[in-house]
């Protein structure tokens, strides 16, 4: 019991050593001092609340895209598509801000709401032709997030272009979100730590999510016991598409302010990877987030200090996932249970 | 709408189904073998990224082309040691290798070149026609001649595979591991060898399929340039109903598409051409959308295999 | 006669059980040779060992008296053995003759010889009496053509001996006599046959020899002449079989659920059914008798609101049904036990008191307002005393149902389906895979459920477990109903019969 819970902790700790060992013979052999390295990485991350600030900005957008796959993910469908839902409801969000000429307190609830809702609306997309048309909800949203992408292009280089510059134009001043104690994060890393412990609360404490998570784990007994599996897999994929949303409106909101090339770019699958890292679990996938973003943060000190290309980070990111999955799936083994079986009854021989 | 906008489309359609014929195959000989693959794209990327490097430093894309189908079956092996001898999950692994892969080509990429540097052109596979030092003149002429290898390649591949799954002892076997892995095993078939092929085979076709883009359709690499294409081969695996034949139909269809929205943007002013580039995948989800609820494809997909004792 | 097989001192062990212990037995040429025991008694492993599928802990194999070793299934098909197995390996997307040519290493060239391969095997077949129609998918013919293709399969790949596993298990009589039949020129042609059965008739009937296996041992081997019926079903219980002891009901309560014509992929002679009409009353078990596979699986799901039915009518207490849901079956007091424990009753990831609670979340009891907050402690209390009540062996109620044993699993289910008090139960192979313990409580709970005023479906295809508890007995052949039967003093012979479609 206590040592399978052991084990999913152990493994992602583990491989995010392994990745950081590989990390650091990659920086070896581009002729840096690894120490030197990962002192700067810290130091970029978390060496002053400025940059511990910076750190919490930086994961707020991937809190929600993690929680959105992991939301999906724990009813069993896989929504890739977290990043056309951040996109939409980004578009939205902007769309809203700069067209309606409206500010303060009322103005942001609309447009975050206004983003949760397209986000909702365009994970529907794949959820309704999985659900009616039993079709691949994979290769479904992986396809709109393309679509996605391609029509914010529209806006940022046609429609809503700000002059000869190739962005929209900037949401006002009084619909962006509030800064904390002046630091780069904003109230948005607020609503993502409020969302993702609504989350938890609702997969693990309500009679819903536990039917929800039931339906994840085995659907067709889910159908024998009486839930209309269905609904589930069009709830989540709604719930899930709309945390993306609301996720893609905070960041314009709150950080971002207009929408450009590039824009959010492979947040879908860092959400995917995040949530796998996790376990499906939403506070671990949280806390992942904020892994993730501190090295994304300190790498650029890093680079700035030694010259080690930012994209070390994501490598190791890289590397944490692929073994985080091939660790859980290993002791999962049955050889690999009889060999801990066999290690701990020597323990207790000794003792 | 005139003969040359027609002419070259269809050109252009041959040449656009190319890379998605490669990615197809890939994933109908992984699944074919009770492997569903999803990380196409990423197996794809490091192909792309390898042989544009190969094909830059020593000036040969055909050596290109081959350096990319060794990166894509290096990286598959990661996908098939976990999914076949550690039996993790066929779709979270391949999420893993879409993940893995891609970051690996930007990374080996910007070490390669440096931070900010200039784009770095290589020079195409020349196409037979050219190699032979004429000129194919007329559309005949020029779907058959100007091509580079790699597109004779890619049909030659097709009907090998039609004749392998439908007439040969070796193609029978193989696809009784995807459908019951148990039957095979207990007919001396040997399943684990069988799955670790398939996965050298999908590996190498796959990273041929996103090298084709670096070698001969454009003369960069730049991150993303896969653009969707393998999970687009992965529908066309699908539509074409798991036949080299039907998969065949399903890429040049997906081909046509994107030929398409590229002629299409020439002189069209008035509407943005984002709206263009969306043909392709709109079509992927229309055609997937069209086809329905039908399951089918190879049995134990997905499902790991493990002998039956501890 | 010539020995072909000898197995001596067979043990094998898994972790601390031992599944086979000391076994020993050998095989006569041109002899059928009955493998008898109950589930779970070991037969099964002893086949795997020697098909190589299983290696022995202790104890060697010898082929015409030479010791042998088998480590893989390929091997023993170099020694000459052929397995059918209980569940055909036959490729469903291929056709007979792909299925029987496949893997094969006796012909050169890379290419397949359609037309040669189909000649030599007509041929093969022609030379048995094994009918079957070489170009068809496997999914186009029926169980007993299924089975005649897996003995081509191994004839095809120069089986001397032949080992069926309970052959006749998914056969009707019919299909069963053709086997015996094929059986017969078989062991005339000089092949020796092992056959594994606790059917006591079917063994009386073909076996040239019996060895018995109880518990994981070898108990004696018999000459059939030198044997009855009833010294072998001894030996393979172990103890005098005791007719059923439940009372009987004669009079069931007003009817729980009717089903008049009830239809359901008509044309499908094993998947559907072909106007079913049936009564379950209070406080009584109907037992629906059949071989596997002739709809019984469609009609348990259609009872219980899993499938829709495509004509008929179905009244559960007395109103018809309209809608078709497991949800509203569920709200109508409607009890499954379904076939697949792993697959439809349990969610194998949750934990044993997940799975108890798994209906009931929205309850006051387990939660505040509606299902808002769960209340964790109340389900773990209630978990523990439904594992003292059914006694349920686990380490601890949060650990994964999956890991469970059968036995344990079943009363995971039933503690779940028959502490709500249901108006019906529907009970679909209930005991399948329980050893004997397990199979009197689920029995003894089904009883139990009847006494209390529940109407009990059930359907197995154990037709002795049919016979112990039924109170009234319902045949079903093809999708149809054959005949209905008292439980008390049931009419066997007329049983078995309209069992086989007559």
């Amino acid at each position: 019991m206590k040592n399978t819970k052991m084990i999913s902790l152990l493994v992602p700790i583990i491989s995010v050593i392994l990745a950081f060992l590989i990390g650091c013979i990659i920086m070896a052999a581009l002729s840096a001092n690894p120490a030197v390295a990962l002192q700067a990485l810290w130091k970029g991350a978390f060496g002053s609340v400025r940059n511990i600030g910076t750190t919490l900005s930086r994961s707020t957008p991937l809190i929600f895209t993690g929680l959105c796959a992991c939301f999906a993910y724990k009813c069993g469908v896989f929504n890739l598509g977290g990043e056309g839902q951040f996109i939409m409801g980004s578009v939205v969000c902007t769309v809203i801000a700069t067209q309606c000429g409206f500010t303060g307190l009322p103005a942001i609830i609309i447009c975050l709401i206004a983003g949760a809702v397209a986000g909702g609306l365009w994970a529907m997309i794949p959820g309704v032709l999985k659900v009616y048309r039993g079709q691949n909800e994979m290769i479904i949203s992986i396809m709109m997030n393309y679509i996605a992408t391609l029509f914010m292009g529209v806006l940022f280089t046609n429609w809503l272009r700000d002059g000869s510059v190739p962005q929209t134009i900037a949401v006002p001043d009084g619909t962006r979100l509030t800064r904390l104690f002046g630091l780069r994060a904003t109230s948005a890393f607020i609503i993502a730590i409020a969302v993702g412990l609504i989350v938890y609360y609702f997969l693990f404490n309500t009679s819903k999510g536990f039917q929800l998570r039931a339906v994840g784990f085995n659907m067709t007994a889910a159908k024998f016991n009486g839930f209309a599996v269905e609904k589930y897999f069009l709830f989540s994929f709604l719930i899930s598409g709309m945390i993306a949303g609301l996720g893609g409106s905070a960041e314009i909101l709150g950080t971002q302010f207009f929408l450009i090339n590039g824009y959010a770019a492979g947040y879908g699958f860092d959400g995917v990877s995040m949530a796998l890292i996790g376990q499906l679990h939403p506070i671990a996938t949280m806390l992942v987030a904020i892994f993730f973003a501190a090295l994304r943060v300190g790498s650029t000190t890093m680079q700035a200090a030694t010259g080690v290309p930012t994209s070390v980070s994501d490598i190791i990111q890289a590397l944490v996932i692929v073994f985080t999955v091939a660790g859980l799936a290993l002791v999962k083994l049955p050889e690999f249970k009889a060999f801990t079986d066999r290690v701990f009854a020597k323990k207790k021989e000794v003792a | 709408m005139s003969w040359d906008f027609i002419s070259n489309l269809l050109l252009a359609s041959v040449r656009m189904a190319t890379p998605l014929i490669f990615l197809a195959l890939a994933e109908l000989y992984s699944q074919r073998a009770g492997l569903v693959h999803i990380g196409l794209e990423g197996l794809a990327s490091i192909g792309s990224l390898v042989g544009f490097l190969v094909s830059l430093i020593t000036g040969n894309p055909l050596l290109g082309v081959l350096a990319g189908a060794a990166a894509g079956i290096l990286v598959n092996m990661i996908y098939a040691y976990a999914t076949i001898t550690l039996c993790a999950e066929q779709i979270v692994y391949g999420m893993a290798i879409n993940i893995f892969a891609p970051a690996l080509a930007s990374f080996i990429y910007r070490v390669y070149f440096g931070a900010g540097s200039e784009l770095v052109q290589v020079s195409l596979m020349e196409t037979l026609a050219s190699r032979m030092g004429i000129t194919a003149n007329g559309f005949i002429a020029k779907l058959f001649l100007d091509q580079t290898p790699m597109v004779y390649l890619a049909y030659l591949l097709v009907v090998f595979t039609v004749i392998y799954f439908n007439r040969t002892k070796s193609g029978l076997n193989y696809k009784a591991v995807g459908e019951y892995p148990k039957a095979a095993a207990t007919l001396g078939i040997d399943v684990i060898g069988i799955k670790y092929t398939a996965s050298v085979i999908c590996g190498a076709l796959a990273g041929i399929g996103g090298a084709y883009l670096t070698t001969c359709y454009t003369t960069t690499y730049v991150d993303g340039n896969i653009a969707g294409r393998g999970f687009i081969a992965l529908a066309a695996v699908i539509f074409g109903r798991w036949n080299a034949g039907g998969v065949l139909i399903a890429c040049l269809f997906f081909g046509f598409c994107d030929a398409l929205q590229i002629r299409l943007q020439v002189g069209s002013y008035n509407i943005p051409y984002q709206f263009f580039q969306m043909i392709p995948y709109i079509a992927t989800v229309v055609v997937l959308a069209a086809i329905g609820m039908k399951k089918a494809g190879p049995k134990s997909c997905g499902k790991p295999y493990r002998k039956e004792e501890l | 006669m010539e020995e072909i097989l000898r197995m001596e001192h067979i043990t094998k062990r898994f972790g601390d059980m031992y599944a086979n212990r000391d076994i020993s037995f050998d095989v006569r040429k041109g002899e059928v040779h009955t493998l008898l025991g109950e589930n779970g008694a070991g037969k099964s492993t002893l086949m795997n060992v020697l098909f190589g599928l299983y290696q022995p802990t202790e104890g060697s194999i010898y082929i015409h008296d030479k010791k042998v070793r088998i480590d893989s299934p390929a091997q023993a098909v170099k020694q000459g053995i052929g397995m059918v197995h209980q569940h055909f390996m036959l490729v469903e997307a291929m056709t007979v003759l792909e299925n029987i040519i496949l893997g094969d290493r006796n012909t050169k060239g890379i290419f397949i010889d359609k037309d040669a391969r189909r000649n030599e095997i007509q041929k093969l077949a022609d030379q048995y009496g094994l009918e079957v129609e070489l170009d068809k998918p496997i999914t186009e013919i029926a169980v007993g053509a299924q089975q005649r293709v897996e003995i081509l399969k191994a004839l095809y790949r120069g089986a001397e001996l032949l080992v069926l596993d309970e052959p006749t298990a998914a056969l009707t009589d019919i299909e069963v006599e053709g086997l015996f039949k094929v059986m017969n020129k078989l062991t005339a042609e000089g092949k020796s046959i092992i056959f594994i059965s606790h059917k006591m008739r079917e063994v009386l009937h073909i076996s040239d020899r019996v060895t018995i296996l109880r518990a994981g041992r070898s108990i004696c081997t018999l000459n059939r002449d030198e044997t009855t019926g009833e010294e072998l079903a001894n030996l393979m219980i172990g103890r005098e079989l005791a007719p059923s002891h439940y009372e009987k009901i004669e009079q069931p309560g007003e009817p729980v659920i009717a089903l008049r014509n009830v239809d359901y992929c008509k044309a499908s002679k094993h998947n559907g059914l072909n106007g079913v009409s049936l009564t379950v009353g209070r406080g009584e078990i109907v037992g629906i008798a059949g071989v596997d596979g002739n709809g019984q699986s469609q009609l348990a799901q259609i009872v219980t609101g899993v499938l829709v039915p495509e004509g008929g009518e179905l009244d559960l207490k007395n109103k018809k049904i309209a809608v078709f849901s497991p949800e509203g079956f569920i709200e109508e007091r409607v009890s499954h036990i379904p076939e697949d424990r792993n697959k439809m009753g349990l969610i194998g990831s949750m934990s044993i008191s997940d799975n108890i609670v798994l209906k009931s979340t929205e309850k006051p009891e387990f939660s505040k307002k509606k299902g808002l907050l769960l209340k964790k402690k109340a389900i773990k209390g209630y978990a523990e005393e439904m594992r003292e009540k059914y006694d349920i062996r686990c380490v601890s109620v949060e650990q994964e149902a999956r890991n469970l044993s059968g036995g344990n699993q079943q009363k995971v289910i039933l503690a779940r389906e028959l502490e709500g008090n249901p108006d019906l139960l529907v009970a679909v192979h209930p005991t399948r895979g329980l050893d004997i313990g397990a199979t009197r409580f689920v029995h003894d709970s089904m009883i139990a459920a009847r006494d209390r005023g529940c109407g009990v479906l059930l359907i197995s295809a154990d037709f002795d477990e049919i016979l112990e508890v039924s109170d009234r007995i319902v045949v079903m052949f093809e999708g149809q109903v054959m005949g209905e039967y008292p439980g008390k003093n049931p009419p066997i012979q007329e049983i078995s019969l309209a069992m086989a479609g007559k």
